[in-house]
């Protein structure tokens, strides 16, 4: 315990004050949360926390800290990276003489920049020994490098976070069911599991019926729990599983199931629903994370807000239109800037990640109200359209379209302005039946689409401008062995037979 | 013929046991969220006993009261936490005592009977509090058997071949806070020091928290009965040097340690502990009682 103390000072030094994280303290702290559940059976969530989510700040606080990080890492970013090099030259600022309001002054960081030459934003004195790319379900995929140091720490970061919050435990069996290219994310946490001492396996994105027959597979491992118990999974891939095992007569009986974490894309609260009923009472959890900004993270709160540390980065709500902050409940995308000691080696001052939120109106209420919030995600800013009445984004789309149960999930959709409003098109259980359109369209008004036109397909090759879904990343498999007798991974051979990927 | 003495050490002795026994079960003490008692506390704990009577020898008398008044202040706002639960209360109840101990010491002198009527009671509390932060912070049965087995060793040596103990007890006699439950003066006084108390008060609520109610009664009797008897016959033979109390305690403890985890095999957890024996207030919430 005296250890303890010392290693939780060690770490609140780090996060006060912006100094490198030291291992050992990490290390320690992961063995002293270990050692409390098995003493106490678990840690209080709010209490374990509150002492390791980083300090709580008012405003000015919050501004002070984030002036100071910030400019570290544009003196870092000045002198040692060719982009913010030039940047900074051009616009003859002293990056160690940044006043708070210039920081909004300065220009954000596109993604086109970082896509283009990722080398730009790596610092000159560090070692690169990670490089990761995200998954270019928008666009082509970004590269963005890590040292081994930031690798480890963010390892027993994402270890100490799963802990605390009683998420997972050494008795788990945790299905990855994410793309094997999703690296970063995959590595930290399958590392956090291993930290922790659960069994991890990365099932990739496959045919849903051999995902569902994994996670519906008994198991006899000593001191593990029969079933999958755990799983983390981009949103349209457990559309696809809730679909598929339905469609199949799974019931929440087949699973051991216990929590879900829901990710990579906008989940939304139909998809929430509908999962329920093929996995039952299991606990959903939708935090967002990017990989160029990681390990900056945001936080579902019991209202349903993003809630975001302060301490790991700064984070800015800027209206697109203007390029100036969006007032309260204005719609603005996610700039950030993570901060040190969180990030050392891909420097980004202001990247703007091109995802749309909202400024909460009023004050919070929720049970992280200490920490700087905006609503949930709305979708990316080029799938968003803008129209006379405003804007209508991915989100206002998507809620309306999962929660109808003629929607197959995940829905399959696209929406663009026209005159007066927006066009939408989507795959639907019975597009001739009268019922159906009704139903939908009344879920578009109630959610404050305005459709000027509704085009309902049956098949995805129908849709004229799909949104992308990272389920379609899937990953293919040998044939089917001849002398395999009765299945492949949970499919029968007829099944299999029918299935393109095998 | 036993003294007074005897019996008012005893019956602090006796009220630091039976009410860290009630405390434990009865109220929650603000642990820290991460982190349990380990082995390694243990080490550093003897590290500081074996350090802290060379340093409060060291340092001038007015320091080391300031030293106890500090420590004791935060002891006792931290044992009225969980009973009365109002931040002022707290702060009044351990003020007021803290007051009352160096008042007494003042006014009525540090041999007065008002000022070890004060001055017992405030450690009689403090160890309570103490002891039950330690049990709840989930130290094992076997590492405080352990803290007892090397203090046996270490209090020979301290308190019977080397005049430390005797010159540490001498000499923070007359202040307040001063770490000894202590009665009369001259041939007739009694005292016994608060390293005795603690370990003597802590040993059942781990043993009970290994091994059960029984486990824990067992030591409670045991300890009070081998100190009673020590004490006793220290008076009856009218010995008037200091006796190393935990080289008889120790071993005591380690061979209850030895004989309940040969009976019951491994020692139960906290959370082991609380699901098989729920506190009076879980019992409540939950309705069993």
């Amino acid at each position: 315990m005296f250890k303890t103390a010392l290693a939780q000072l060690r770490f609140a030094a780090s996060v006060g004050l912006g100094r490198p994280f030291a291992q050992w303290s990490l290390d320690h702290l992961i063995d002293a949360i270990r050692e409390t559940k098995r003493e106490f059976g678990a840690l209080d969530v709010e209490d374990g926390g509150s002492q390791l989510g980083g300090p709580v700040l008012d405003e000015e606080t919050r501004h002070e800290l984030h002036l100071r990080r910030f400019r570290t890492q544009a003196v870092r970013a000045a002198q040692e990276t060719s982009y913010y090099a030039h940047l900074f030259e051009k616009l003859s600022l002293k990056p160690d003489r940044l006043r708070f309001d210039d920081i909004a002054h300065l220009p954000a960081t596109p993604k086109e920049a970082l896509r283009e030459d990722p080398g730009a934003f790596v610092r000159r004195t560090t070692t690169p020994c990670f490089g990761t790319t995200t998954t270019g379900t928008t666009n082509k995929p970004t590269s963005v490098y890590f040292s081994s140091h930031e690798m480890r720490t963010y390892i027993a970061l994402a270890t100490i976070g799963l802990l605390s919050t009683n998420r997972i435990d050494e008795s788990d069996i945790v299905q990855m069911s994410t793309s094997s290219r999703a690296t970063l994310g995959n590595t930290c946490f399958a590392g956090a599991c291993a930290h922790i001492g659960a069994l991890v396996y990365l099932a990739g994105l496959v045919e849903p019926l051999r995902a569902l027959a994994l996670l519906a597979e008994e198991s006899s491992i000593p001191g593990k729990k029969p079933k999958v118990s755990y799983m983390s999974i981009y949103a349209s891939y457990l559309g696809e599983l809730v679909e598929c095992g339905l469609q199949h007569g799974y019931t929440p009986d087949d699973f051991g199931l216990e929590r879900i974490a829901v990710g990579g894309e906008l989940v939304s609260e139909g998809l929430k629903e509908r999962a329920l009923k093929l996995f039952g009472p299991v606990e959903v959890y939708d935090d967002y994370g990017m990989t160029e900004t990681w390990p900056f993270q945001g936080q579902s709160c019991s209202e349903g807000h993003l809630h975001f540390d302060p301490t790991s980065g700064m984070l800015e709500v800027i209206d697109p239109e203007t390029g100036t902050p969006a007032g309260s409940g204005q719609a603005g995308t996610l700039v950030v800037t993570p901060l040190p000691p969180y990030r050392e080696v891909t420097i980004l001052l202001r990247y703007d990640t091109q995802d749309m939120v909202r400024q909460i109106e009023g004050p919070l209420t929720c049970n992280l109200r200490n920490l700087q919030a905006t609503s949930p995600l709305l979708g990316k800013l080029r799938l968003a359209t803008r129209h006379e009445d405003g804007w209508t984004f991915a989100r206002d789309v998507l809620e309306a379209l999962e929660g109808a149960d003629e929607v197959p999930l995940p829905a399959r959709y696209g929406f663009w302005a026209v005159p007066g409003g927006v066009a939408v098109e989507v795959v639907v259980r019975r597009s001739a039946e009268p019922r159906v359109r009704r139903a939908i369209e009344t879920r578009l008004e109630e959610r404050g689409v305005p459709v000027r036109e509704l085009n309902l397909v049956e098949h995805r090759g129908e849709l004229q401008r799909p949104l992308p879904l990272r389920c379609d990343l899937k990953e293919s498999a040998f044939g089917v062995p001849a002398d395999s007798g009765g299945d492949v991974f949970g499919l029968t051979l007829k099944q299999a037979a029918g299935r393109e990927d095998l | 013929m036993l003294m007074t003495s005897f019996y008012v050490v005893m019956a602090f002795t006796a009220s630091a046991v039976l009410l860290g026994w009630v405390y434990f079960r009865n109220y929650q003490t603000a642990r820290p969220s991460i982190g349990v008692l380990n082995l390694g506390d243990v080490a550093f704990m003897i590290g500081v006993i074996i350090l802290l009577p060379y340093l409060y020898l060291a340092l001038p008398l007015w320091l080391v009261a300031a030293i106890f008044a500090m420590a004791m202040l935060s002891i006792l706002y931290f044992v009225a936490e969980p009973v009365l639960r109002i931040r002022w209360a707290n702060w009044v109840v351990a003020l007021s005592l803290i007051g009352a101990d160096v008042g007494a010491n003042l006014y009525f002198g540090a041999t007065s009977a008002t000022f070890f009527l004060v001055n017992n009671t405030v450690l009689v509390l403090a160890v309570v509090g103490v002891t039950s932060l330690w049990a709840q912070s989930g130290i094992k049965a076997r590492d405080v058997a352990v803290l007892g087995g090397v203090l046996a060793l270490y209090d020979l040596i301290a308190t019977s071949l080397l005049p430390l103990m005797t010159d540490l007890i001498t000499h923070l006699a007359s202040i307040p806070f001063a770490p000894v439950v202590n009665w009369g003066v001259s041939h007739e006084r009694f005292v016994i020091g608060i390293g005795d108390l603690l370990l003597a008060t802590v040993f059942p609520l781990a043993m009970r928290k290994a091994f059960g109610r029984s486990a824990g009664i067992a030591a409670m009797a045991i300890n009070l009965g081998a100190i009673a008897g020590t004490m006793a016959f220290l008076q009856l033979a009218k010995v008037e040097v200091g006796v190393p109390l935990m080289t008889g305690l120790g071993p005591l403890m380690v061979l209850q340690y030895a004989y309940w985890v040969r009976r019951r095999g491994q020692e139960r957890t906290t959370w082991e502990y609380l699901r098989a024996e729920p506190l009076d207030h879980q019992r409540a919430a939950s309705g069993r009682i």
